[in-house]
């Protein structure tokens, strides 16, 4: 009878199915939009940035100076190398600079790399926009960030020069080439970051063969606890820290974006809530007479309240599938197209490292939440309409 | 002598108490007994339909009792009342109050669905029924494709479906054309006839007070006359005038 019931009015029922389906569509689409973003900026930050583990001197980390390198850090690279979870590990030497040109001067840091460990760690090479990168042949070359050439009105094979502490706390001055200009995404990043050989960055701070920084990148995200876990136990001397500890504010974000979609999923369920409630109060109040007929033959009041009640749930299911189908193909079309954001501000976006072009992601994990959700919203919305039913007496509605 | 069905003690049922107090139904006794065919008749606004639905436990009365079958449905809680109506009462109304969605034998068989009664027992019913009202043919059309008097007889079926102590019929000739009036009358009376069920209608129209046996006439709610058309042995002489 239910199902009968919301066919009597097939434009308010269709209404109430698209309302019910345009609602699924745009809670998931929030949500697979934030899932893409939190998706494209984890991996920037893993796979471009941090990488998911990074190794560090703990003085190295509390005081900044150079001399605090990992102690014996060439066999331990090695070792990580070697472990089955690892796919690539990098070493790197660190220092804080400043940078001078003719315009002017920024404060950098000194990132020195094995070009090559770094291209497939940090996809350095990939990120290249101008120029071709380090050549073998030939010294001082450095790679800097478009942020930064645009702020130092510096071009390819521009010169420049950087000067620092060795790790003897001698002032070093040396000058430079730009051999590349990179583009990140990450627009703080980019203004900071500049990239030199290992070699030639050991070379200026007196530190041999030695390095600060090892970099690993996983074969597997889901083993970075398990990896963490591990290489702590091994090398408790030094600090190992995960990407969520090297990036806090991304990890912030992933967990409180999560929020944000939930907030932006329930004004949606408020708006559909508002549409149904009405709808179904109308439905109701125009079966007032036929209501009180069947309290007047013995039908008992909670049926009529349940009648309600499942009229909604499946003017709900109705549109669930409509919603999920939508919902499914809007996503999957723009997970292969990707969504074009730079319309917001392609400098905005990359000042909080995003990528301008999102690839949405359909959120399978959070599809029950969101069933939930929805069927909940429409239970609730139909109390209202039920409890109207439920308290019409019979002498009064027959009188209508 | 066939047994009491319902009882009804100086039953008063007053609007407006605090304000100015208007007595739709005032101080009535009435008693009727096991197959009478009685029709309440009087004036509009005489109180015919408030006492139907005192009678019929739809509205409570502010003073008196009403016994059907000896138990005081004055004294049941509204889900009780509702339980008691679904067993015991059988409705039939002016604007036959069809459920358009379900078809005229899903109409009819409403209440015993309501009942829990069984699939067989209900089919059984049915038939029976629907051949009584002679429209075997309509059993599985909607509403909307039946006539006024179609539709009343389907709920003159629905409300004999659960063998009800008696059948409260609220002016059921009121929307019907004279010929569809006729036929109803013929089936309520060959009903009451044959399976000695009790019928209660309040009614303006001549040709339903012609037929009934007793006619009991209201006047601002109160019982004017009470008179027996054909042997009186069916009234109370408690309330006989």
């Amino acid at each position: 009878m239910a199902w009968r019931n919301i066919w009597r009015n097939k434009g308010r029922s269709i209404l109430i199915i698209l309302s019910v389906a345009i609602g699924l569509l745009a809670g998931i689409g929030v949500l697979a939009l934030y899932k893409g973003m939190m998706k494209s900026r984890v991996k920037t930050v893993i796979y471009s940035e941090v990488s998911h583990l990074q190794i560090h001197n703990p003085a190295f980390k509390k005081e900044e100076h150079t001399a605090f390198v990992i102690p014996d850090g060439n066999s331990m690279l090695k070792a990580i190398q070697s472990l089955p979870e690892v796919k690539y590990a990098t070493p790197r030497s660190i220092t804080q600079g400043m940078l001078v040109t003719t315009t002017g001067s920024a404060g950098v840091q000194i990132n020195g790399v094995e070009p090559e460990l770094e291209d497939k760690v940090s996809q350095l090479k990939q990120k290249l926009i101008a120029g071709e990168g380090f050549h073998k042949n030939k010294k001082n070359e450095i790679i800097i960030g478009k942020k930064l050439a645009d702020k130092m009105k510096l071009r390819l094979k521009g010169k420049l020069v950087l000067t620092f502490t060795d790790s003897a706390d001698n002032l070093v001055s040396a000058a430079f080439r730009v051999a590349g200009i990179y583009r990140s995404g990450n627009a703080p990043l980019e203004e900071l970051n500049l990239y030199m050989p290992i070699t030639s960055l050991n070379e200026l701070l007196l530190t041999g063969n030695s390095f600060h920084e090892i970099a690993v990148l996983l074969k597997n995200d889901n083993e970075l606890e398990i990896t963490q876990e591990k290489l702590t136990k091994a090398y408790p001397s030094l600090q190992i820290e995960s990407w969520k500890q090297l990036s806090p504010e991304t990890d912030l974000m992933v967990r409180t974006v999560d929020e944000y979609s939930y907030i932006i999923m329930i004004i949606i369920l408020i708006a559909l809530a508002f549409g149904i409630l009405n709808t179904m109060l109308m439905s109701v109040l125009e079966r007032t007479k036929e209501i009180g007929m069947m309290v007047a033959l013995g039908t008992a009041r909670a049926r009529i309240f349940l009648l309600v009640l499942l009229e909604t749930i499946f003017l709900t299911i109705a549109g669930t599938p409509i919603g999920l189908l939508a919902a499914y193909l809007v996503t999957s079309y723009f997970q292969k197209q990707g969504l074009d954001l730079s319309g917001m501000g392609k400098d905005m976006m990359a000042s909080f490292g995003f990528e301008t072009t999102i690839y949405p992601s359909f959120p399978w994990e959070k599809l029950v939440t969101v069933l939930v959700m929805v069927i909940g919203t429409s239970l609730l919305s139909s109390l209202l309409p039920a409890w109207r039913a439920l308290r019409l007496r019979p002498v009064e509605a027959l009188r209508r | 002598m066939e047994k009491t069905v319902i009882d009804a003690h100086n039953i008063s049922k007053v609007y407006n108490p605090k304000m100015i107090p208007v007595y739709a139904v005032n101080n009535v006794h009435l008693h009727m007994r096991q197959g009478e065919f009685t029709a309440l008749v009087g004036p509009s606004g005489s109180g015919k339909t408030t006492l139907l639905n005192l009678i019929g436990g739809l509205d409570k009365p502010d003073e008196g009792n009403i016994f059907i079958n000896g138990r005081d449905i004055t004294k049941l809680s509204a889900g009780k009342l509702i339980d008691f109506r679904l067993h015991n009462i059988g409705f039939v109304f002016q604007s036959f109050n069809l459920i358009p969605v379900l078809t005229a034998r899903e109409n009819a068989e409403f209440i015993m669905l309501l009942q829990g009664a069984k699939k067989k027992e209900r089919e059984k019913r049915m038939n029976q029924l629907f051949k009584e009202i002679e429209l075997e043919d309509k059993m599985n059309v909607r509403p909307v494709e039946l006539s006024g008097g179609q539709q009343q007889r389907v709920a003159v079926a629905r409300a004999l479906a659960s063998h009800p102590q008696f059948i409260l019929a609220d002016e059921p000739t009121a929307n019907l054309d004279s010929v569809s009036a006729a036929h109803l009358l013929d089936l309520m009376q060959k009903l009451n006839k044959e399976e000695n069920i009790t019928f209660l209608f309040s009614t303006h129209d001549q040709r339903v007070i012609e037929r009934a046996r007793r006619v009991i006439t209201l006047v601002d709610g109160r019982i004017a006359t009470d008179t027996a058309v054909v042997p009186t042995n069916v009234i109370h002489p408690s309330v006989a005038t």
